[in-house]
């Protein structure tokens, strides 16, 4: 296995925030160029689009496809809006860029912009990302200075302001429409799609939202070219991703290696194996809202969407959280039910009112009180509640719920009482 | 057009409706809570899920989801019912369930979506959340967050209807909760509407609550009192005595909602004290003593007007001026009374009448009146003093004598206005039909009764009410300058 290095090439470089590191390592080059030699937008998404890059915020959508959703002719103002409000249990990579190489995000921003017509961008972090949101301010002043953002940058005739918008704690602000109501200042619930942002989405105009991680490969794809992003990884979902380790494994943390390759390999490699050299029991693939994986199928998975699709699961934001044999995993899925419930925005009835009860029928399981037939319920009400709600968190609040009680039932059992067993009730 | 199946049936609609209302024309109604005809939907309660074109994994949002040519829409598969069986018990896992002593018990959609989609058991086993109970939103709202089904409605009423924010949503998921606002306790005159809008027992009026049972009431479909923009209500009443009134839907006038001042105008009608039978210099005396009397102060009928307050019915200021005409009474004034008007449904004149009456040739008082030597007042209406000076006698129609009682020569009985039935024309010509939602009982006879007697009137438009509305709508139609709208209860 081989570590590549195209988006964290300048992490760990002394000063790597600073705007004079970026333009020395070449930085804003391409921006510059995109504006000097007048890109023509439409040919910027084709780029995208030939490059085959997914969307890194969990969906996984096709980037260059979603910007081509901007009508041209609209004649409502654009906006671009990045989602940096990284909230998924188990992903940090975002966070790595944002206090590492902010000013390869601006970059990206500013070509994303230009090519969807937007001529403002919002930058949306969470506020608890305080180092974060320092360097990006930071890094967008000094932008600003050099004349990179502003009115008529660089005399193109191109105008482009940046803003930063914090969040205010809640996940759900990481779903794409509640993180444009929280910037336009009214309670962050998910919309209802259709209309998607990109024909309705920011005041009600074509709006764009990209991951940090998304927007920062497009310097990279516009400089280097579809076909050489293309040629990255996996072909069916090409590309060099961060892909951000935790749990019980010796290293843990962000390592960026291309798609394609075995998760058992990362695993062993770079990660340094096991924790102690103990048993791996399981892993959460995606970030929490994904379907858990045995040791056999971490075995055979690769790290790219169509592998991991086979396997069941889904790749998510690439937060990979790895589980020992001393996990206990009712203790572990209750601890992620209480994230969900927590976490609901409360919108819909059955995000609001399922994630607190499964919350405490797991309790009462891991607490020894729990009847067999809980597990039943659990993945009845699980049914009532995915695919029923606004927005995909319900879903993946399902995804490792139901697969963790499937895969692991015995262990939810054994913390069953005896008498509430099922060939006891029924005897 | 476009054309596509409900449950097998095609139905062709306009571009733009939605599944839910599509389904309403085809006479199947979805059960739906956040979605409300006059605020549209917000797509939270999740309990109008149809199948679109076989696909079970997501289900469509029938209060929001457009019709498309071609869709084949499914509103009762299983698919569907499953979610809403367990939409539904995941509404009620939490619910308070105290319908025992709820005031929405009778009229809520959650108790009757729970008859058809509920169970008898439950299968939570577990603790129930805790809310606050009895938070006062205002002097006239009261707030129960357990009942509270988080459907928005409320915080919708006033955004789109009332543009304006004084309560919201606070806190996430589970423990979400209606607010007040930081302004403080809700001041709109038009706050009422959201009790009636709430689908469950969140929202009670206080001045309702815990009077009476829904299902022993009786209602009476009609037009509010209140003023001339002619809102239409429902009146509720228990044991002769009103309760309450509430918005009826129409479209054209008032959509779903009335003020408050109209609503809680039913105070008025519940008279304790009234007039029965005739009295003649204030001793009691049978009908035809009283008419006899009245003939001969009216005598000629030169130097006596006849003041009529316009919350009159059609017919019965029609029989008045019949009566009046055949007396060779030459002045037909109407009274006036006036409320503080607003830019929302609420007009400046506080009689429902007013245009009907005009319509039927009864002018405003002149302000410089001529001599009168007697005045026969009918209803309730302010009687300007001037028109008092120097009478020789005043005959007083009115359900309750007041303050001019003693200087009536006759008095006889009247409806008062949740008595009447019959027809009101509205400030916009709309005429609409006003039915009772009480009884006067005995010695009171219906208005226009008493003027067909007292003129001796006969003949077949005399028979019966629905005879005489026949030749009163036929008048009002003649004399309309703007065209005349029949609205039906």
């Amino acid at each position: 296995m081989k570590l590549s290095s195209v988006i964290s090439a300048r992490f760990g470089k002394p000063d790597s925030t600073a705007l004079k590191g970026y333009r020395e390592d070449g930085g804003y080059a391409t921006w510059l160029q995109v504006l000097s030699e007048k890109r023509a937008p439409s040919s910027l998404i084709e780029e995208v689009k030939t490059s085959g890059l997914r969307g890194r915020g969990g969906a996984g959508f096709s980037t260059g496809m979603k910007w081509s959703f901007v009508p041209g002719d609209s004649p409502k103002p654009k906006y671009l809006c990045v989602n940096g409000d990284e909230s998924e249990p188990g992903t940090f990579k975002d966070r790595q860029i944002l206090e590492m190489d902010p000013h390869q995000l601006l970059e990206g921003v500013g070509i994303a912009s230009y090519a969807i017509g937007a001529h403002i961008a919002y930058i949306y972090l969470r506020c608890e990302f305080k180092k974060g949101i320092e360097t990006v301010e930071a890094a967008i002043r000094e932008a600003y200075d050099a004349g990179l953002f502003g009115k008529n940058i660089q005399g193109s005739g191109y105008d482009l302001d940046v803003h930063l918008t914090m969040g205010a704690g809640a996940y759900i602000c990481g779903e794409e429409t509640s993180l444009l109501n929280s910037i336009e200042g009214v309670r962050p619930y998910p919309r209802n799609k259709p209309p998607f942002p990109a024909v309705e989405g920011l005041f009600a105009c074509p709006t764009i939202v990209n991951n940090v991680e998304t927007i920062c490969n497009i310097p990279h794809i516009i400089k280097n070219g579809a076909a050489w992003h293309a040629g990255l990884g996996h072909s069916e979902d090409p590309g060099s991703r961060l892909w951000c380790v935790s749990g019980h494994v010796e290293k843990p943390g962000v390592y960026e290696i291309e798609t394609g390759y075995k998760l058992q390999d990362l695993l062993d490699g770079p990660c340094g194996g096991m924790l102690g050299g103990r048993k791996l029991k399981a892993v959460i693939p995606g970030g929490s809202s994904s379907k858990v994986l045995l040791p056999e199928e971490v075995a055979k998975v690769t790290m790219d969407t169509p592998g991991i699709r086979a396997m069941g699961s889904s790749l998510g934001s690439a937060g990979i959280i790895v589980l020992d044999e001393t996990t206990c995993m009712v203790d572990a899925v209750l601890n992620l039910m209480r994230f969900y419930a927590h976490e609901s925005c409360g919108q819909c009835t059955p995000c609001r009112e399922g994630t607190p009860w499964l919350v405490k029928i797991l309790d009462r399981i891991e607490r020894g009180e729990g009847r067999e037939v809980d597990l039943e319920l659990i993945e009845d009400l699980a049914s009532n509640i995915e695919g029923r709600t606004v927005c995909a968190l319900a879903d993946g609040a399902c995804w490792p719920l139901t697969s963790i009680v499937r895969k692991f039932r015995h262990e939810f059992v054994a913390k069953i009482p005896v008498s509430a067993r099922k060939d006891v009730v029924s005897a | 057009m476009i054309k596509l199946t409900i449950d097998g049936n095609e139905v062709e609609v306009e571009p733009g409706t939605t599944l839910l209302e599509a389904a309403r024309a085809l006479g199947t109604e979805i059960p739906h809570y956040c979605y409300h005809q006059d605020i549209g939907s917000d797509g939270n309660c999740r309990v109008c899920l149809v199948e679109v074109n076989g696909n079970t994994d997501k289900l469509a949002i029938s209060c929001q989801q457009p019709c498309g040519e071609g869709m084949d829409v499914q509103t009762e598969s299983e698919s569907v019912v499953k979610a809403r069986k367990g939409v539904m018990e995941f509404l009620l896992i939490n619910h308070p369930l105290d319908c025992t002593i709820c005031d929405q018990a009778g009229e809520c959609p959650l108790q009757d979506y729970s008859y058809h989609y509920g169970s008898g058991d439950s299968r939570f086993v577990e603790d129930k959340r805790n809310k606050r109970k009895k938070v006062e939103f205002s002097d006239k709202v009261m707030f129960d967050a357990e009942r509270c089904i988080l459907c928005t409605r409320c915080t919708r009423y006033f955004e789109t209807v009332r543009d304006s924010r004084p309560i919201g949503v606070e806190n996430m998921g589970g423990q979400s909760t209606i607010t007040l606002g930081p302004n403080g306790p809700i001041e709109d005159p038009y706050q009422l509407n959201i009790v009636d809008i709430c689908p469950v027992g969140a929202l009670t009026s206080r001045d309702f609550r815990f009077k009476q049972r829904v299902w022993f009431m009786d209602f009476a479909d009609t037009v509010c009192p209140g003023c001339s923009k002619g809102c239409n209500i429902t009146a509720g009443a228990y044991q002769g005595k009103l309760l309450r009134f509430v918005p009826r839907r129409n479209p054209d006038i008032n959509k779903s909602w009335m003020c408050d001042d109209g609503r809680m105008s039913y105070e008025n009608y519940n008279i304790s004290e009234r007039t029965r039978g005739a009295l003649i210099a204030g001793e009691e005396a049978s009908f035809e003593d009283a008419f006899a009397k009245i003939a001969e102060l009216v005598g000629g009928g030169d130097g006596v007007a006849v003041l009529a307050s316009t919350s009159n019915t059609c017919e019965e200021l029609h029989a008045l001026k019949a009566w009046a005409g055949k007396a060779g009474i030459a002045h037909l004034w109407h009274g006036s009374k006036s409320w503080e008007s607003d830019d929302f449904l609420k007009e400046s004149d506080a009689t429902p009448n007013t245009k009907g009456a005009q319509m039927l040739g009864f002018e405003p008082v002149p302000t410089e009146a001529p001599a009168l030597r007697g005045l026969v007042v009918a209803g309730e209406v302010e009687v300007p003093p001037a028109l008092l000076a120097n009478l020789d006698f005043l005959v007083l129609q009115s359900p309750v004598g007041g303050e001019l009682a003693p200087a009536a020569m006759v008095m006889l009985p009247g409806l008062t206005r949740v008595e009447k039935q019959g027809t009101w024309v509205n400030s916009a010509g709309m005429a609409q039909v006003v039915k009772p939602a009480l009884q006067p009982g005995s010695g009171v006879v219906d208005d226009w009764q008493l003027w067909r007697d007292l003129g001796g009137a006969d003949g077949a438009e005399w028979s019966t009410l629905k005879a005489l509305t026949r030749v009163c709508r036929a008048q009002l139609e003649g004399s309309a300058e703007t065209p005349l709208v029949a609205t039906e209860s």
